[in-house]
């Protein structure tokens, strides 16, 4: 990756940016970290590797201006440039506001796992990898790495969604249990909304009290209302970085409950999937007079 | 200091005897999704003492995440208002670690401060702590660097620590200690120094100094240092660490309505979270991230020390394996100690 620190410190030296958004080595073994580069000799420590497993998107959102400097560079694989998109679309900020250094991938690790500096097995990817059709960005201002070729299956098919199926076939009565014995461990830390770099209200709903929309108790009742209000919320929108997953101390299968949603708006919207388009009006913001639901005319 | 002996079925008796006498048996379990929790355990195959550390602390046992508090009910003009008195099983805490011992410690002197808060207290009559001392430690493990041991006692009633032979010598610490002991002294064997213990984890030692780190964060002038912006600008906020934290403390009383009648219940918060300190006017004193990432940090190594004159980290590492970007309280503690003259 000495392409990429090269590149970075051109980018400060040149004064094109103030800020690189990058990762650097983590402080346990094999474990990475979102690093902030200001000066020339900051970039030393850029890297990148399958243990990158962060979504640095997040710090482009409004609730990180405070870390900008002006005009900022962030190191984004395929799937963090998706929620680029979504941003862009949803008019966070405009494609030249930022310069991308798009990074090639074969899949990063899990959770659980400790990127020991082999190649990874699937078994040792992160489950969005499995599907991953973006290895080699198409949006990028300089691009590093060399091409990946992608795996992926049919949209919406394997990985995740084998389990999203699953969940499909269950019955009504079944499909509650799943999801309340799943919510039910829920702590209400909110870790799922704070890494999102799509929850980016200046006020979540979790925090109107008056009256309180979402209970702050961890019952079954606040955790369902919460987890539920979530996933509409991203619906449509989520891109599938699986942030939340990964960040969720209940092991909540947060993927799995986004993923749904994913797949419904695939099949009820043409195909539609968040983060491939900028240009596309999202399908909840959209209004059309040809709309084949009569509701809504 | 009494010793005791478990013999390998002897931790097997105990739980057996315990949930016989009708006593709430709390200790590290694998939950449905694999983490191991601390929960209630009825048979001794259920505990799981190879891990080296439940996922959240065991603090729950004594500060529930969510309990009443009290319950209102509104007549025309009046309100009847019922304090809630829950029911408080007799508990015992078997299989905790040393670190999650010593910080009832650290929790019982907030609770016991200027209001005595009788929901913790009354709970914490009721739990009897049997620690297991720790023959594993990860990365994250820091206790020898905050001045307590993977085979401490503070805390505990009594510490267990695992033979060769696969049973239990038993270091009695306290008074309910010993009741426990007397009550189950079929279980408990008279044990001596002699026993050999399987050796105890070696947890690395940072090198830091918790007295020069205090020293640092006294003066009022690092109050605003950069090193708060390098540690934790990247900190997204999401409050793991807090919720993790045997030490944590701090919760929100809401009321909850249902028409004419509601509870008023207590809740964990988290000074983590951008609206802890939101005033009604719209002022956040703490309005960065790394401002609240400071108030977690001085809370830890200051703000306990100098108002309840306890430590207020045990070094069990939680915050940092939860944390999703990789805030390492150890790198503040390392680089703020270094700092410190």
């Amino acid at each position: 990756m000495e392409s990429l620190r090269s590149k970075a410190k051109e980018l400060l030296q040149s004064g094109d940016v103030t800020t690189i958004i990058g990762y650097a080595a983590g402080t346990k073994k094999g474990k990475t970290k979102p690093y902030f580069a200001y000066t020339p000799e900051e970039c030393e420590k850029l890297i990148f590797t399958p243990a990158c497993v962060n979504n640095l998107v997040i710090y482009l959102t409004r609730k990180f201006d405070f870390m900008k400097k002006g005009k900022v560079a962030i190191v984004a694989k395929g799937c963090d440039i998706k929620t680029i998109n979504v941003l862009i679309q949803e008019n966070q900020f405009k494609r030249e506001d930022i310069l991308i250094l798009g990074v090639t991938c074969d899949g990063v690790v899990d959770k659980e796992v400790v990127y020991d500096g082999n190649t990874l097995s699937d078994d040792e990817k992160s489950i969005k990898c499995i599907t991953c059709d973006v290895n080699t960005p198409t949006d990028f201002d300089h691009l590093f790495g060399e091409g990946v070729e992608s795996n992926a299956l049919e949209p919406m098919t394997g990985g995740i969604y084998d389990e999203v199926d699953r969940v499909r076939g269950l019955s009504q009565s079944e499909k509650w249990n799943y999801w309340m014995e799943h919510f039910d461990r829920c702590i209400k830390c909110y870790a799922c909304k704070k890494v999102c770099p799509l929850c980016y209200c200046d006020v979540c709903i979790t925090e109107k009290n008056r009256p309180q929309w979402i209970e702050t108790s961890a019952h079954s009742r606040g955790n369902y209302a919460w987890n539920i209000k979530r996933a509409m919320d991203l619906s449509g929108r989520c891109t599938f970085c699986g942030e939340c997953d990964r960040s969720c101390p209940a092991e909540i299968p947060l993927n799995v409950i986004n993923q749904e949603m994913s797949k419904l708006n695939y099949e009820a919207f043409e195909g539609y999937r968040a983060g491939y388009q900028t240009e596309e009006i999202p399908p909840f913001v959209s209004f059309k007079e040809d709309d084949k639901e009569d509701f809504i005319r | 200091m009494t010793l005791k002996l478990l013999k390998e079925d002897g931790l097997k008796k105990l739980v057996e005897a315990m949930n016989a006498a009708d006593t709430r048996v709390v200790g590290p379990k694998k939950n449905e999704a694999g983490m191991v929790i601390y929960d209630e355990v009825s048979q001794v195959s259920q505990l799981d003492l190879d891990e080296i550390i439940g996922r959240y602390s065991p603090k729950d046992a004594f500060f529930p995440q969510h309990e009443t508090v009290m319950r209102y009910k509104l007549d025309g003009t009046n309100v009847h208002v019922e304090p809630e008195k829950p029911t408080i099983k007799e508990t015992v805490l078997l299989g905790v670690r040393p670190c999650d011992a010593a910080a009832v410690i650290s929790l019982n002197s907030v609770f016991t401060w200027d209001y005595i808060d009788n929901l913790f207290t009354e709970r914490k009559k009721k739990v009897t702590i049997i620690s297991v001392a720790c023959n594993n430690a990860d990365e994250s493990c820091f206790c020898t660097s905050v001045g307590y041991a993977p085979d401490g006692t503070e805390g505990s009633d009594i510490l267990l620590k695992k033979t060769k032979e696969g049973g239990y010598l038993a270091e009695v610490v306290t008074e309910e200690g010993e009741a426990l002991v007397a009550r189950y002294s079929d279980i408990f064997l008279e044990g001596n120094e002699a026993t050999e213990i399987e050796p105890i984890a070696e947890v690395a030692d940072l090198g830091v100094s918790i007295d020069k780190i205090k020293a640092w964060l006294d003066d009022p002038k690092n109050f605003e240092h950069k090193v708060w912006d390098d540690l934790a600008a990247k900190c997204v906020g999401c409050g793991g660490c807090t919720f993790v934290c045997p030490t944590c403390h701090c919760f929100d009383l809401v009321d909850e309505p249902y028409g004419d009648q509601g509870k008023r219940v207590k809740n964990w918060d988290g000074c983590q979270f951008d609206h802890f300190t939101l005033h009604a006017s719209g002022h956040n004193p703490r309005e960065h991230q790394s401002q609240r990432w400071r108030n977690r940090f001085s809370c830890k190594f200051k703000i306990y020390p100098d108002r309840f004159e306890k430590k207020g980290c045990v070094g069990c590492g939680r915050c940092i394996r939860v944390c999703p970007v990789n805030v390492d309280i150890t790198e503040a503690m390392t680089e703020i100690s270094e700092m410190s003259v």
